[in-house]
């Protein structure tokens, strides 16, 4: 089995980076509102602690995948939103196939073996 | 890249963004509090996480390793101050020296493409020479396709202006001289290949920005007068720029186009002369060829010159090239002179780390406490090591600034001192800088690594390292000293030791007929009056001919084996007189007899290589027709090799051919510099025409010695500073031992140790360590001195009366040194001492 592919994506905190870029996708997010997508969106079973959340949001700065600019929250308040760049695209599209094929393989094995 | 963009911009608005880093926050626990959830955890722990996301922590520990380091030092003002200057004059020296290499080989000339141009030289595995015929200049001027252009210079003796007293140095040059350099006049135009090329162009001159100075006052209304020079009438065209860049460092001060050269120089037959070597040849390598292309091109070139003029080629030559776009053409021999400073220098840094890695482990005693501390309160081994490496980072990078600076001042000096030309800079460039940098990595990996290790395992009071120190300066001051020692003998055997021939009251009359067009019978008519005459003058007691005159500018060798020893031989043709006005003796048979055909006289040191044990009279050299028969043994004389020991004559008598290359050789009975006007005078009554080059070999010999002197001085400075630098460390460590061991040392005198005893006790550690490194450093002179031995003047690279004062300087020094600080402890307030303790 190759294994070039990025297995720590299997794990929840592994797969933060990609469910910040999926859940920015549609539209730029700040980071209360990014935890409380993807808390919803997974029926309340990934819970997205703080103490993950802004430093993974840095690293992805870092990394250009994600820009920060400012906007209005709901509640009125000036905030930071995170839009997804180009370069962001083109790393959730290869997270995301590499993430297929993995969580396929797994289940390739656990039904055949 | 761009993350390292985002990185950057991260570090420089840091604050901003860790202000709307914490907003964000504020702003999740607002809504988490609303959503009645607990509070998001401790806000500044994630900021800080935040933070070490952008990778930037190492850069903080850094600065804050920096800033204690800084506090550090400056509390121990004595110790930095010391280390800094210990530091600034290794340093210094190695850059000092860095630099004066770059400035003669590395630096490109301030010309045009001065990287494609190359010096072009006749060698052979039997000659070389660094002139080469005009006609053959020509030639491969014309037939070279791989030279984009060639220039010529020809060098002459001085020549006189308008009616000067003092003589102008004076070159010529092919007319595209200074358009290939891309020289730019300061007044009027320098020459033109258009105009200036041709045999029957006007004559021109071109003059040099200090002769414009100082002969004709700074006058721009110089160009288009008319001056005279030798008599003949020129205009001057132009001056030179201040800061003229010329090729081989050559500064002339008067520039002659070549094609004038018969003007100036009546009857001469140097233009069409293919067996006169004269010129020196530079070239432009052509777009895209490489030195190879155009070597292997003028060896094709060669060997068709040589089926065109076989008496212009020499057995298997070649035209060798060399970068020629630096002030100094470097040639092997340099190269190795230039390695064996860089190794001496470089022994002065070693001297330094060592010393200053002593001070810091001596230092980490009395840092003991704090380190302990700092482990204490849970600081790593590793962060220990860290902040100590810093602080030596910080002690090499100020003390390398210093010796920058010192560096770049002593160059300042000496340029100023030695008339340099003006184009060169003592600024520091790129190069030199890098060289300082890397210099500084290395001295500080040694004097900071090995005591931080020692220190950050708390194991300071264990000796061996202490030992190594003492021992690699050692070492190295030994090294040093003896070098410097061998010199200071060379330098006074130079000078109080009779170089074998009488230089006192001679001059030597350079009449050069040959440039002069003379056939051998009008030279030998000439030579014969000027004989005449000279000897009928009242002061002059004898007077000869010789071809290639002593410590004169064209030195003619060949390097053979003789029974396996490689020797080399200066030969020489000379009239029968010429070993009575030289003062050389004949220790065996007899001088020629005149224009004696077929037989030879050789020097004793050649006679006794060539024969050992047997009478070398009678003894044949050569084969077949060439057979020549020794009548004579003469003394040793290096009369064009003062410093070679190894040099061997042999002489041939002057035959009817020789006499246009004939130099005039007069000994006076009184002072000899009252002749140069008689034999000037003479001369002109013959003809007026030849503007003969009198020079006073006392003179020459004096600039000959006076060389060595201020290599060897520089030498001794070095070894004495590389000395002092050693004592200065011993010094330390000794006092510094002695506080570790006050209390035993106490004891010992309390209980009624002898003083010599406690001593003993106390300096034993560094027993081995002196005899090592003096043993490793006297081996390591003894094997690099063999590179010298040119240099020596005759004494032996093993001479002992050298290295004896080299040990027992060093002896002394560290006697001193170590007796110094030690004998403080024999005068200890014992009671004090154990009363404290």
């Amino acid at each position: 089995m190759p294994m070039e592919d990025r297995s720590d994506a299997l794990s929840p905190a592994g797969a933060l980076p990609m469910l910040i870029l999926r859940v920015i996708q549609s539209e730029p997010l700040h980071g209360y509102a990014i935890a409380q997508r993807i808390h919803l969106l997974s029926s309340d079973v990934l819970a997205v602690e703080e103490g993950l959340l802004y430093p993974t949001l840095q690293k992805m700065l870092r990394k250009g995948w994600v820009e920060a600019e400012w906007g209005i929250s709901e509640t009125n308040r000036k905030v930071r939103f995170y839009r997804l760049t180009t370069q962001g695209r083109a790393q959730l599209k290869s997270e995301l196939s590499s993430y297929g094929r993995i969580t396929q393989a797994i289940q390739e094995v656990l039904r055949t073996a | 890249m761009r993350e390292l963009m985002r990185r950057i911009h991260y570090l420089l608005n840091w604050r901003r963004l860790d202000a709307e880093l914490q907003n964000d926050m504020e702003f999740h626990r607002e809504m988490a509090a609303r959503a009645g959830r607990k509070s998001i955890g401790n806000t500044s722990r994630l900021r800080e996480q935040a933070y070490e996301a952008w990778g930037w922590t190492w850069l903080d520990r850094l600065v804050q390793d920096l800033r204690y380091g800084v506090r550090i030092l400056a509390r121990a003002p004595g110790f930095t101050a010391t280390v800094i200057l210990v530091l600034a004059i290794g340093v210094g020296v190695n850059v000092a020296a860095f630099g004066l290499f770059n400035m003669v080989a590395l630096t490109p000339l301030p010309v045009r493409g001065a990287d494609r141009i190359v010096r072009l030289e006749r060698r052979s595995p039997d000659n070389s020479t660094s002139e080469m015929a005009y006609p053959s200049f020509r030639f491969y001027q014309e037939n070279a396709r791989t030279l984009s252009a060639a220039m010529a210079v020809l060098g002459v003796p001085p020549m006189q202006i308008d009616h000067d007293l003092e003589l102008t140095t004076a070159s010529f040059v092919t007319a595209n001289y200074f358009t290939e350099l891309g020289t730019r006049a300061a007044y009027g135009r320098m020459l033109d290949p258009e105009i200036d090329a041709g045999p029957g162009a006007p004559p021109t001159v071109v003059l040099s920005y200090g002769l414009w100075q100082r002969r004709f006052g700074s006058d721009p209304g110089v160009v288009g007068r008319l001056i005279h020079l030798n008599g003949k009438p020129v205009t001057v065209v132009g001056v030179t720029p201040f800061a003229f860049a010329s090729l081989g460092g050559q500064h002339p001060d008067v520039w002659l186009p070549i094609a004038q050269q018969p003007y100036f120089i009546e009857r001469s037959t140097v233009l069409h002369d293919w067996t006169n070597s004269s010129v020196r040849m530079w070239g432009r390598l052509a777009p895209g060829v490489s030195t190879k292309a155009a070597e292997q091109e003028l060896r094709a070139l060669t060997d068709r010159l040589r089926r065109q003029h076989p008496e212009a080629v020499w057995e298997g030559e070649y035209i060798q090239s060399s970068p020629g776009g630096h002030l100094q053409v470097m040639q092997p021999p340099m190269y190795r002179v230039a390695a064996m400073i860089g190794v001496l220098t470089l022994l002065i840094l070693v001297v330094a780390c060592a010393n200053v890695g002593g001070l810091m482990l001596a230092r980490a005693v009395t840092r003991q406490h704090e380190i302990g501390i700092r482990i204490a309160i849970g600081a790593g081994r590793m962060r220990i090591l860290r902040q100590l490496c810093t602080e030596a980072l910080l002690l090499g990078a100020i003390g390398s600034l210093a010796g920058l600076a010192l560096a770049t001042m002593v160059l300042k000096i000496t340029l100023a001192k030695v008339n340099a030309p003006r184009w060169l800079n003592a600024m520091p460039d790129w190069r030199v800088l890098l060289f300082t940098a890397g210099i500084t990595g290395v001295a500080t990996f040694f004097f900071g690594l090995l005591p931080a290790l020692q220190i950050a395992r708390q194991k300071q009071q264990k000796t061996t390292a202490r030992q190594i120190l003492v021992g690699a300066q050692i070492a190295a001051s030994s090294v040093l000293l003896i070098v410097a020692a061998l010199l200071l003998r060379a330098t006074q055997h130079a000078l109080y030791t009779d170089p074998g021939f009488g230089y006192e009251r001679l001059v030597s009359v350079d009449p050069q007929l040959g440039r002069h067009g003379y056939t051998a019978a009008a030279a030998r008519a000439y030579l014969d009056q000027m004989q005449n005459r000279l000897r009928a003058t009242p002061g002059v007691s004898s007077v000869s001919l010789v071809k290639l005159p002593p410590l004169g500018r064209t030195v003619s060798n060949s390097n053979t084996e003789i029974h396996g020893r490689k020797v080399t031989i200066y030969p020489n043709w000379v009239t029968p007189d010429f070993f009575r006005t030289m003062e050389i003796p004949l220790r065996m048979g007899r001088t020629f007899y005149p224009n004696e055909k077929h037989a030879v006289i050789v020097s004793e040191s050649f006679a006794r290589e060539q024969w050992p044990g047997e009478n070398p009279l009678g003894q044949t050299l050569g084969d077949g027709a060439d057979k020549d028969t020794i009548v004579g043994v003469a003394g040793d004389a290096h009369i064009n090799a003062l410093s070679d020991d190894d040099a061997l004559e042999q002489y041939w008598a002057a035959q009817q051919d020789d006499m246009p290359d004939m130099v005039l050789i007069v000994r006076s009975t009184g002072e000899a510099g009252s002749l140069a006007p008689i034999a000037k005078a003479l001369s002109a009554s013959l003809d007026p025409s030849l503007f003969p080059e009198i020079r006073q070999l006392k003179v020459l010999y004096r600039d000959n010695v006076a060389q060595i002197e201020t290599v060897a001085g520089v030498v001794s400075m070095v070894g004495l500073v590389a000395v002092v630098l050693a004592a200065m460390g011993l010094v330390g460590l000794v006092a510094f031992v002695v506080t570790q061991r006050t209390k035993e040392i106490a004891i010992r005198i309390a209980l009624g140790a002898r003083p010599a005893a406690v001593l003993g006790a106390v300096l034993k550690q560094f027993r081995w360590p002196l005899l090592m490194g003096l043993g490793s450093g006297t081996v390591f002179a003894a094997l690099g001195s063999k590179l010298l031995r040119v240099a020596l003047y005759g004494v032996s690279n093993l001479d002992p009366g050298s290295y004896a004062a080299a040990w027992i300087l060093l002896a002394l020094f560290a006697a001193i040194s170590m007796l110094v600080p030690a004998a403080r402890a024999l005068r200890l307030n014992l009671a004090s001492i154990l009363h404290h303790e």
